[in-house]
């Protein structure tokens, strides 16, 4: 899992160098000032083109070829308009956000740049904690609009919404704090808590059609350990997200196809089931949270791609890992999220070795940088990315995040894939 | 609101590299334990009376709360150090000119209790809905109301602890409660008429008016009130913990009381045990800050705590349907708010800080012209030192509880003060 001693922190482990200057030299407040704290404008233009891309299937889908009920398409575009307009207010709080977080010291310096002139930049950490409010604000408002809820509904969003906060709180304090990495293993586990007691779904699984003479069960009900696995997949997906990182764009830009994956799949799902409300509120369920996301997430991207204006900050990862954990679970997909979760699940399992010591840890993992031709090289650190660049050779940083974002954009598709396949044969 | 609180802030006094080690925190919780356990004996009176399954849930909130208090106790050592080493510290502005004016305090301690309230809460639930027979939780109405009251208390602290390390204008301060307020009124599903008092009912005409939205904008502002409220009644060392606890006590000696006296009201019963619920653990868990925090404070609270407590009292007295009662007990703080509007609204020039000023020689502080409830204490009751400055104010604050709880309370804390000593 993560630690800022071990494995790189969500940002390219910029945060060691800040924090160094910190211990050393107490920072020299109003004398010396800077005065005008900007960061560079938002890519937007660049960001709306990958949008349309992964927004495209999903909107084809939610509004033409499936047959959604009036009630529900109206709920879910109620929401898309609310998620919208999220993504404005991201995108102007971000620079204002930036200034203050600059202020007080929460910054770090790009390694992946070391040697050049962006090297020296300042930048500003942390930007997860605009996201994570202005995602609050509008999945606390939605609330309100959302006509179909019935008391079940509201426990669960109800206690959605208090394990995202409680995560996005938590991930703040170690951005500010940086607390050890054994607390961080275990508190995600009190977030998911609220969760596990609103979960008032079946905890039996089905078991696949092959191995029902084996087991001579057709469906096992798990009870707590069916719970267990939920609290261990929270636990999980923050800590994931995490470790495959450090490159510019690429915590954001996995949030950010993964929510698309999901929007897909809910979308189907809600279509394929027309007899069965329940299911379909519970998809449905998932899309309110997930859209949200996905446009916060869009905005933070504008700004985080390569080159970075801003990082993210663990409060970031955690955020986006627990609300995707809450989706899962609350949606009852939790397999289909670990599927798409299938570059993170390989990551965690190259980074085993290290994590578990077996095999010396640096304090960061990141591929090497090489100035005078701006590419990166792999390293022999267990990670995906250094794992990529040793596969495909030596590339820039911003392919590189390409390549890994279309890796997690495969993952997806061979997941849809593998329920298509396996529909008849699996269920 | 708290710009007037920056008088303990980490900006005052930066840059010059003062070499003070991490001063070590001396927490005098044996004292605030002993006292505790004496001001609990009234509540504890009224509980033993309690119906069984009340009593149970309530006493089993209590250990998990006690549990809180001892886990706060040991935590707060441990982020004093991390946040000193982020540089989230302050100096005493009321011991400046004595050698304690120059220790480094860790402020924004409000985190840790925040944290731990939450999980207590959190746990409590969880384990309540495991046990059947204290399952209080089973109506999904209770369940909406505790998830979306831990929402907006997990909300207020995350902006709350924002505030203390971003330091955000207070223009956005004013408008950050009713954003966290929000969930509550989504699960707030009481009624929102008000009882007309008799005498005024000839001129009104009706018994019950139904205030509709009007009440829902009313728990608004009541949720801004509160946080904004305990924020500016603040500067002396133990303050805001210290009207929090006040405050807590006399809610539970309330929801004690209405408990026994409704047995025939079930659903009331049940709001007033969702109070406790929450109130408990915010006592407990402020105990443990207050022995650290009362004078000589070892740490500050920070924005993060003034803004935690507020909310946590506007939510149980909102969804516990007791907000007149809880405005009473809040009156030091109305008398404040508005002795210091003038100053507020700009209409008087409204200094950075308006504390009392401080005499390094006679170790007294002496009452400003600025508007707020503890220089005009300093004016009328003359220069006092500090933690007797903070024991009055307390003692107002007991005051001010109706009848039988401000006898319960007075008595209290007079038994508090002789413990605790007449400092000099």
């Amino acid at each position: 899992m993560t630690s800022r001693r071990r494995a790189p922190s969500a940002n390219g482990a910029k945060i060691p160098a800040s924090k160094q200057t910190l211990i050393d030299n107490p920072p020299k407040q109003s004398s010396s000032e800077e005065p005008n704290i900007t960061i560079s404008p938002s890519k937007w233009s660049k960001i709306i083109f990958l949008s349309s891309l992964l927004l495209l299937p999903y909107a084809y889908l939610l509004l033409i070829h499936l047959q959604i009920d009036g009630e529900l398409k109206r709920s879910i575009l109620i929401n898309a308009a609310m998620s919208f307009i999220g993504f404005l207010l991201t995108l102007k709080l971000i620079p204002v956000a930036s200034r203050y977080v600059i202020r007080r010291n929460l910054f770090g310096y790009d390694i992946n740049k070391k040697g050049t002139s962006q090297g020296n930049i300042k930048v500003p950490e942390s930007l997860g904690i605009v996201v994570g409010i202005v995602f609050l604000l509008v999945a606390i408002l939605f609330q309100h609009f959302n006509f179909t809820a019935d008391s079940i509904w509201l426990v669960e969003y109800n206690a959605a919404l208090a394990s995202i906060c409680f995560m996005i709180l938590l991930g703040f304090v170690d951005d500010v704090l940086d607390v050890p990495w054994r607390v961080k293993l275990v508190l995600p586990s009190f977030a998911a808590l609220p969760l596990l007691m609103a979960y008032a779904g079946h905890t039996t699984i089905v078991i696949p059609k092959p191995l029902i003479p084996y087991v001579g069960l057709e469906v096992l009900d798990l009870g707590w350990i069916y719970k267990l696995y939920m609290g261990l997949l929270a636990v999980f997906c923050t800590n994931s997200i995490n470790i495959h990182a450090g490159i510019n764009g690429l915590e954001v830009g996995q949030t950010v196809v993964v929510a698309s994956g999901i929007l897909i799949h809910n979308v189907m799902q809600i279509g394929a089931s027309t007899d069965n409300p329940e299911y379909q509120q519970a998809h449905a369920f998932s899309i309110y949270l997930v859209q949200p996301l996905f446009a916060t997430s869009l905005a933070l991207l504008s700004y985080n791609w390569y080159p970075s204006s801003v990082f993210v900050g663990d409060t970031y990862t955690y955020f986006a890992g627990m609300t995707m954990a809450v989706v899962g679970i609350l949606g009852h997909y939790s397999e289909t999220l670990l599927i798409f979760f299938a570059p993170q699940v390989v990551n965690f399992l190259l980074s085993l070795p290290q994590l578990a010591g077996i095999i010396p840890c640096p304090r960061h993992r990141l591929p090497k940088f090489d100035p005078k031709t701006g590419l990166l090289t792999g390293t022999k650190d267990g990670t995906l990315v250094n794992y990529s660049l040793r596969i495909f050779g030596s590339m820039s940083e911003q392919s590189l995040c390409i390549v890994l974002l279309f890796l997690q954009a495969i993952a997806c598709g061979f997941c849809f894939l593998l329920r298509w396949l396996l529909a008849g044969w699996y269920k | 609101m708290s710009v007037f609180r920056r008088n303990k802030s980490r900006r005052t006094k930066q840059g010059k590299n003062k070499s003070i080690s991490v001063p070590k925190q001396n927490s005098t919780w044996p004292k605030i334990l002993g006292v505790s356990a004496v001001i609990l004996l009234p509540y504890a009176y009224l509980l033993m009376k309690i119906d069984g399954e009340f009593k149970r849930s309530i006493l089993m909130n209590g250990a998990f709360s006690f549990v809180g208090f001892c886990i706060t106790l040991s935590m707060i050592p441990v982020a004093s150090r991390y946040l000193i080493r982020r540089n989230l510290f302050g100096f005493d502005l009321n011991k400046k000119g004595t050698p304690q004016g120059n220790i480094k305090v860790p402020e924004s301690l409000g985190i840790v209790v925040g944290i731990v309230f939450l999980i207590v809460v959190i746990v409590f639930l969880g384990v309540s809905m495991l046990l059947p027979h204290l399952n209080f939780i089973a109506n999904s109405t209770r369940l909406v109301q505790y998830n979306s009251a831990l929402t907006s208390i997990g909300f207020m602290i995350l902006l709350g602890f924002v505030d203390d390390v971003l330091d955000v204008p207070w223009r956005v301060k004013l408008v950050l409660p009713l954003v966290a307020a929000l969930p509550l009124l989504m699960a707030y599903n009481g009624h929102t008429a008000i009882v007309i008092p008799k005498p005024l009912i000839p001129y009104v005409g009706l018994e019950m008016l139904d205030l509709g939205w009007m009440y829902k904008l009313y728990m608004c502002l009541l949720a801004v009130f509160c946080t904004n409220a305990i924020n500016i009644h603040a500067g002396i060392n133990g303050l805001e913990v210290g009207q929090t606890v006040v405050i807590a006590f006399a809610i539970l000696i309330h929801n004690i009381m209405r408990i026994g006296a409704s047995t025939d009201n079930a659903e009331y019963q049940q709001a007033h045990l969702f109070s406790i619920h929450l109130v408990q653990p915010l006592f407990a868990t402020s105990l443990a800050l207050l022995s650290y925090n009362w004078y000589p404070s070892s740490v500050f609270v920070g924005d993060t705590y003034t803004y935690f407590a507020g909310m946590t009292i506007a939510v149980v007295g909102i969804l516990g349907h007791y907000s007149e009662i809880l405005l009473l007990f809040f009156a030091p703080q109305v008398v404040n708010f508005i002795v210091s509007l003038p100053q507020l609204a700009g209409i008087i020039p409204c200094p950075r800080h308006r504390l009392p000023r401080f005499d390094p020689n006679t170790r007294l502080l002496m009452g400003t012209h600025d508007g707020t409830l503890v220089n005009c204490c300093l004016r009328w009751l003359g220069s006092m030192s500090e933690p007797s400055l903070c024991i009055v104010l307390l003692s107002l604050q007991c005051m001010t509880c109706p009848s039988p709880q401000a006898i319960a309370c007075s008595f209290s804390f007079l038994v508090w003060w002789l413990l605790v000593g007449w400092y000099k």
